[in-house]
């Protein structure tokens, strides 16, 4: 009986290519270990930003979740935060309603009834629904329809289908494309911009900012950010977006087909050469010339503080943190860290980055969350001596740790200044533990 | 309007209850769904999860997986994990997705058992029951399947049958419930909470059984059946969780799980109380009720009940209390996890 949990090497992997992934590594090959190191792959609801909460993102806007009851159990983790306060109704599906479907009736009475309600008439309902839905095929844009003719306000699907999450449209990108298909075609202005793909403003003093501001931009949307439901609806006056995370892309592409605004992706790195080049070729695409040489070295000078403090750092990286992986444990050899252990999903996507870590750091093991034998994982002898990212910090609960998992999206060169400063306060809290 | 929640968020469903029931059992526990169900039962309703190991998993399941009914491959990645882990059985449980696609439990338990020589236990939840149901599938299931053997009769060793923190709320319930027998002489195993697959094989040995949640007590029944085991129904516990008050000529309404509320009422009366009515949003056994005893299950169930001016206290879940704006007696919280997701004794 096999009682370690499986891993591959970062060079065994590169050399297998990405045609070639063990089966371990792709979560459709096994049954998927549940532990707090997978809740946010299996529940993303019940961390950070999963379909419930990322559907009220919309200002004043509430949300009716109509599904079996398991469905909408852990929402009182949500709704037992302030700004979720009356913001999640249910309507409990019984077998009958499966049978006959006659829950779909009940939607419009439904809305209407939590709508008159409540004090302030919603911005908008936004109506959840689940699995069963998603096999039962309900056309749950009509039936918005007719519960829009019932409340008088505008009333929006979103889809919480687990089942379709490896797909081409999963759930995180459908429902960025439910939040933006509210708003309605107006007048460009030259000057705006909108930042796309988290439901959370990027940190304050991320130099995106200042960069967008340089390039001529006088207003940047991010719709967490939006007051009410007329700012939010300023977001179609934009001349382009900013697509900051992968999932916003055919939001991003619905902007493009309906409001005429085109869009440029930038990705979330923290190699602080890799940003740099990132931003040129984004002021090149703007004809500007950004200068962005106090945040580098500002970026640069919290490594460098963080590494003559604590040089022996061994990392453990995981992927339920605001990052990639694979991406920020080569940053981290790159900075001349090791990184013993990385537990991650591997994608198309951060291959490149699993490659140019096998040339530096070979060694460097790789395991994954959802597989069956990660019950056995005993980090013991790992040489692990500081973890990132919530799962990481589960398995290595005996070193300084950074969840890294906050709402505030770290970007950037900020984003860098930002993990290691942290990283050197976690590490001081640590030394300062009796 | 029928199912429509405007304060409560759902309660604890059946597949919820039925991990409850097996989760310190020692097997591997496969919720057949395709990851938000196993992400809501461990997340929110098994407390445990966050300090204890336990062998669960979902069945990762894909639309093309429900679509096309591929059980065979469910059957195969089972049998894979097997092979790497040291369980000794298997449960598989039900979510809506399989209840949607007519799952034959039946069929799929046998053939997971032949490809892998373990026991299997299939419960055949929906994610639409609430956990009280799952339970009940669970405990029958499980000692249908283990509590095979005759044994002799142990004098003193008790079995406790429906002890979850779902009905308990508590996670030293087990030990507590443990201590007050060793103080009367007598060896009290708590199944499921504390007392593993061993004990359970062992049943047919103890000299009685008591029921603490009415989800056991088909199961009680069974095994007084089976191996003629008698069984009382209580909750011992129940004295430490009133708070300290005079509660003579009171008039109460307790909400809570059916022998927990029982057993307050029985307590309450002793404390001089006028008048005591029990409610539950779960199953209420007709030999456990009281005539005027109260099923709930719409909100406003509750609060036309509570809006009643003759009650001078209400006790009930915390996460009730919002309900009763304009109640102005004595709102007294006892934690039904079940029903908020929060542990705690008397609050």
């Amino acid at each position: 009986m096999m009682q370690d949990a499986f891993f591959c090497t970062v060079g065994e992997l590169a050399a297998m290519g990405r045609e070639n992934i063990p089966p371990q590594f792709i979560s459709g090959a096994h049954l998927i270990y549940s532990s707090p190191a997978t809740l946010a792959f299996n529940s993303p609801g019940a961390e950070g930003f999963g379909v419930k909460r990322a559907g009220l993102a919309i200002p004043d806007s509430i949300m009716l979740i109509v599904a079996p009851g398991c469905c909408g159990r852990n929402t009182s983790l949500i709704s037992s935060m302030r700004e979720y306060d009356q913001r999640f109704f249910y309507l409990m599906m019984d077998e009958t309603d499966i049978v006959t479907g006659r829950h779909l009736k009940k939607i419009p009475k439904a809305v209407k009834e939590i709508c008159d309600s409540l004090e302030k008439k919603p911005s908008v309902v936004m109506i959840c629904i689940t699995c069963v839905d998603a096999l039962l095929g309900t056309d749950m844009e009509r039936v918005c329809r007719k519960a829009e003719e019932a409340a008088g306000l505008p009333v929006r699907p979103c889809y919480m289908y687990a089942l379709t999450r490896e797909g081409r449209k999963p759930p995180m990108v459908h429902v960025r494309q439910s939040l933006y298909s509210l708003l309605e075609p107006r007048k460009k202005r030259g000057n705006v911009v909108n930042l796309l793909g988290f439901f959370s403003p990027i940190v304050d003093d991320c130099e995106l900012y200042d960069l967008l501001h340089q390039a001529g931009v006088k207003t940047i949307h991010e719709i967490s950010a939006c007051r009410d439901y007329e700012e939010y609806q300023t977001m179609s006056e934009a001349n382009f977006n900013l697509v900051l995370h992968p999932e916003a892309r055919f939001a991003a592409e619905d902007f493009h087909d309906r409001l005429k605004i085109p869009f440029i992706e930038l990705t979330r790195l923290y190699q602080i050469d890799k940003i740099g080049s990132q931003y040129r070729a984004f002021g090149k695409v703007l004809g500007v010339t950004f200068d962005d040489q106090a945040a580098a070295e500002s970026a640069q000078k919290a490594v460098d503080a963080f590494k003559a403090q604590y040089p022996e750092t061994a990392f453990a990286v995981g992927e339920c943190m605001n990052g990639d992986a694979f991406e920020l444990s080569l940053a981290l050899v790159r900075y001349g860290f090791k990184v013993p252990e990385i537990y991650g999903t591997i994608t198309a996507e951060n291959f490149i980055y699993i490659k140019q870590l096998a040339a530096l750091s070979p060694e460097t093991r790789v395991y994954s969350n959802m597989e069956p034998t990660m019950l056995y994982y005993d980090g013991e002898n790992s040489g692990v001596n500081m973890a990132i990212g919530k799962d990481a910090a589960y398995y290595h609960q005996n070193c300084p740790n950074v969840m890294w998992n906050q709402d505030r999206q770290p970007y950037g060169y900020a984003g860098v200044r930002r993990l290691f400063e942290a990283l050197t306060e976690a590490e001081n809290r640590w030394e300062e533990q009796p | 309007m029928k199912g429509l929640r405007k304060y409560l968020t759902p309660f604890a469903p059946d597949q919820s209850g039925a991990v409850s029931v097996l989760y310190e059992l020692g097997g591997i526990l496969v919720i057949c769904d395709a990851g938000g169900c196993v992400g809501n039962v461990c997340g929110f309703d098994e407390p445990r999860w966050f300090s204890r190991k336990s062998a669960i998993f979902s069945a990762g399941l894909r639309d093309m997986d429900a679509i096309l009914g591929r059980d065979d491959r469910l059957v195969a990645k089972l049998t894979s994990a097997v092979e790497k882990l040291d369980v000794s059985f298997a449960a598989i449980i039900g979510t809506p997705v399989p209840a949607v696609i007519g799952t034959d439990y039946k069929a799929l338990g046998r053939m997971t058992e032949k490809k892998t020589g373990l026991p299997v236990l299939t419960i055949d939840t929906n994610g639409m029951d609430l956990y009280d149901r799952g339970q009940e599938k669970a405990w029958l299931a499980l000692f249908k399947k283990f509590a095979v053997d005759e044994m002799p009769v142990e004098k003193g060793r008790v079995g406790i049958i429906g002890a979850t923190p779902q009905d308990l709320s508590d996670l030293s319930a087990g030990d507590r419930l443990r201590q007050i027998f060793a103080a009367d002489g007598k060896k009290a195993v708590c199944y499921g909470m504390g007392d593993g697959l061993d004990a359970v094989k062992q049943a047919a040995s103890a000299e009685y059984n008591l029921v603490v949640s009415p989800s056991a007590l088909e199961t009680a029944k069974y095994l007084q059946k089976q191996f003629g085991t008698p069984y009382v129904v209580g909750y011992p516990l129940v004295k430490t969780m009133l708070p300290e008050a005079d509660y003579t000529g009171k008039k109460v309404l307790i909400v809570h799980q059916q022998v927990m509320a029982n057993a307050l009422r029985e307590e309450l009366k002793m404390r001089g109380a006028s008048e005591v009515k029990v409610c539950s949003w779960f199953d209420m056994k007709p030999e456990l009720r009281e005539e005027d005893d109260v099923y709930l299950k719409e909100e406003d169930d509750f609060t036309e009940l509570a809006a009643d001016s003759k009650w001078d206290v209400v006790i009930a879940d915390d996460c009730m209390k919002s309900m009763l704006p304009k109640f102005d007696g004595q709102f007294i919280g006892i934690r039904h996890f079940a029903v908020s997701g929060k542990l705690g004794g008397a609050c």
